[in-house]
């Protein structure tokens, strides 16, 4: 006679590959659902934005680096928009799944720490990444970009997402309410966002504020994408590819800690 | 205010009925003509409802109008020196101001009523002896009264960087208030009919976020091509930040008088379609 079977934890290997897909997939199918709001209103806001921009100044206006000034502020709007939808992609669903109790499913999954924090931050980053792409591909009928070195511009432009889509995921553990949530978004993403060189060339900033900008990491992002679709970059490139890929190290590896620990999600 | 014959208030007693109720019997209570007490409960649970979370209502605006207002005067500051006589950053003040005003006075109609319509708690507004009336003006009192303290608390810290002076109060306050009115009623108006929070969203960014960006907030009218010059003129959120500038600068792009004319008529109109959406109960009542 054949002895039972014996009952034993099912084996993922090093990474439950499916559990990952299934956390991120979910959140994309999220970003697709209410694709009015999370494309349609960066969308319209950013071609606004634009049409003021052209309109204020009465059409052309040299900024730096020999670019019109629509040329040089069309990368920072699509940037402000990917920064912008990587952090409401990244926070929204944590802050949803908390109040709402469904943080369970995701805790009782068979997903570890790094799992979670992967797939909540994937999900922020793809999101936040289609939303800039889509907004630029809205602005270029209006404008007309070099595109010189367009792989530059999408590898600064994805460690952007993965940028906000953590630094979302880490405001998103943090925020037991909405109001946090909202506090957040208006006292901290929001002037990182729009004080980052965005909108304005460096050289009309006084001295101690063009220093100061530099301790801001999407002014990296925005510079390197800016670099990539216009050549024109205000520092140095490669510098700001290594500031940002310790920043986002660093980010990864709290909102990991944060998720092993429990920070905020288990009693 | 005569509330109209369709009014769920309960009849006054009157003293000439020929069954006159016996001594002690409960009877309807008599609220006159306006229910002074349920119209200043209703205007109270507005204001309370934001100033509870007033660092999402009032500071946040404040903090997004001066972002705002570095963006503009950082980027343009060098290229557009002056507009006339006044400084490119003594132009765009006001218009930030009155943008603050338009975003706050909606957001708090709109919320007020969505948010009550998904929790089940707008038969709180409904069931009271409260007229069509009475309850519009309580909820457009609230959002007149976050725009106002907005537009306040905006103009304040912006006059900590730009110190601009009023040049005829009179036009401030007119355009203050018939804006924050305008944008209150509109926000019942597009509250009334979301049925979900995206339908709001939808009024929120495709229709009121291009109407005050384009209504010459950051730049003069007289800039745009001429067929996009009429377009302009045809957006009532201009007349309301044009005279707005007007009691600042002392320089308007349009007709002051036809201004406050769209405005008034703008208004009426507004105030007798959200009478009549909740005198009948659209989408209000099942």
């Amino acid at each position: 006679m054949e002895p039972p079977p014996v009952l034993a934890p099912r084996s993922f290997g090093w990474l439950n590959g499916r559990g990952l897909w299934t956390l991120v997939y979910r959140d994309l199918r999220r970003y697709w659902k209410y694709g009015v709001e999370s494309i349609g209103g960066p969308i319209v806001s950013s071609l606004l934005f634009l049409a003021v921009f052209v309109l204020a100044l009465g059409g052309q206006g040299e900024a730096s680096g020999g670019l019109s000034f629509v040329q040089f502020v069309a990368p920072g709007i699509a940037m402000f928009a990917l920064m912008h939808s990587g952090f409401s992609n990244g926070a929204v669903p944590l802050v949803y799944d908390k109040h709402e109790g469904m943080i369970q499913d995701v805790l009782a999954a068979p997903l570890n720490a790094a799992e979670v924090a992967a797939g909540y931050g994937l999900s922020a980053t793809l999101n936040g990444l289609v939303t800039g792409l889509v907004v630029l591909a809205a602005m270029m009928p209006f404008v007309a970009l070099p595109l010189g070195h367009p792989l530059v511009a999408l590898l600064f432009a994805l460690l952007g997402a993965v940028l906000f889509g953590l630094a979302g995921v880490l405001i998103g553990l943090w925020a037991a309410k909405w109001d946090h949530y909202s506090a957040a978004e208006s006292f901290l993403i929001l002037p990182l966002g729009v004080l980052s060189g965005a909108f304005f060339p460096l050289d009309g900033l006084p001295g101690p504020a063009r220093t100061l900008i530099l301790f801001n990491p999407a002014f990296h992002a925005i510079d390197g994408v800016r670099y990539g679709l216009t050549g024109y970059a205000a520092w140095a490139p490669g510098a700001s590819l290594v500031i940002l890929l310790v920043v986002d190290l660093a980010l990864a590896a709290l909102a990991w800690r944060l998720f092993a620990i429990g920070y905020k999600i288990k009693p | 205010m005569v509330p109209p014959a369709s009014s769920p208030r309960p009849p006054s007693a009157s003293p000439g009925a020929q069954l006159a109720p016996p001594a002690g019997a409960p009877r309807a209570r008599d609220l006159g003509l306006v229910n002074w007490r349920g119209l200043w409960t209703l205007y109270a649970k507005e204001v309370r409802r934001f100033l509870n979370v007033s660092t999402q209502t009032i500071l946040a605006p404040v903090v997004t109008s001066l972002l705002f207002l570095a963006i503009f005067t950082l980027a343009l500051g060098r290229t557009v020196r002056t507009l006339g006589s006044v400084s490119f950053a003594e132009f765009l003040t006001p218009g930030l101001i009155m943008m603050a005003i338009l975003q706050n006075a909606f957001a708090n109609t709109s919320s007020s009523l969505v948010i009550s319509k998904l929790q089940g708690n707008i038969v709180d507004l409904l069931m009271p002896p409260l007229s069509p009336g009475e309850q519009a003006l309580g909820l457009a009192g609230g959002g007149v009264t976050r725009g106002l303290i907005v537009g306040v608390a905006v103009g304040v810290a912006m006059w900590a960087f730009i110190p601009i002076g009023v040049y005829d109060p009179v036009f401030v306050v007119f355009h203050a208030v018939n804006a924050s009115l305008m944008l209150a009623l509109l926000g019942m108006v597009g509250g009334i009919w979301s049925e979900k929070f995206d339908h709001i969203a939808a009024v929120t960014n495709f229709i009121i976020t291009p109407l005050s960006f384009l209504s010459g907030t950051f730049y003069s009218i007289e800039r745009l091509p001429d067929n996009w010059h009429l377009f302009a003129l045809l957006n009532p959120f201009f007349y309301l930040i044009d005279g707005f500038r007007y009691g600042f600068i002392g320089h308007a792009d349009g007709s002051l008088w036809v201004g406050a004319l769209v405005v008034l008529t703008v208004n009426a109109g507004l105030w007798t379609l959200v009478h009549r959406m909740i005198a009948t109960g659209y989408r209000l009542k099942p």
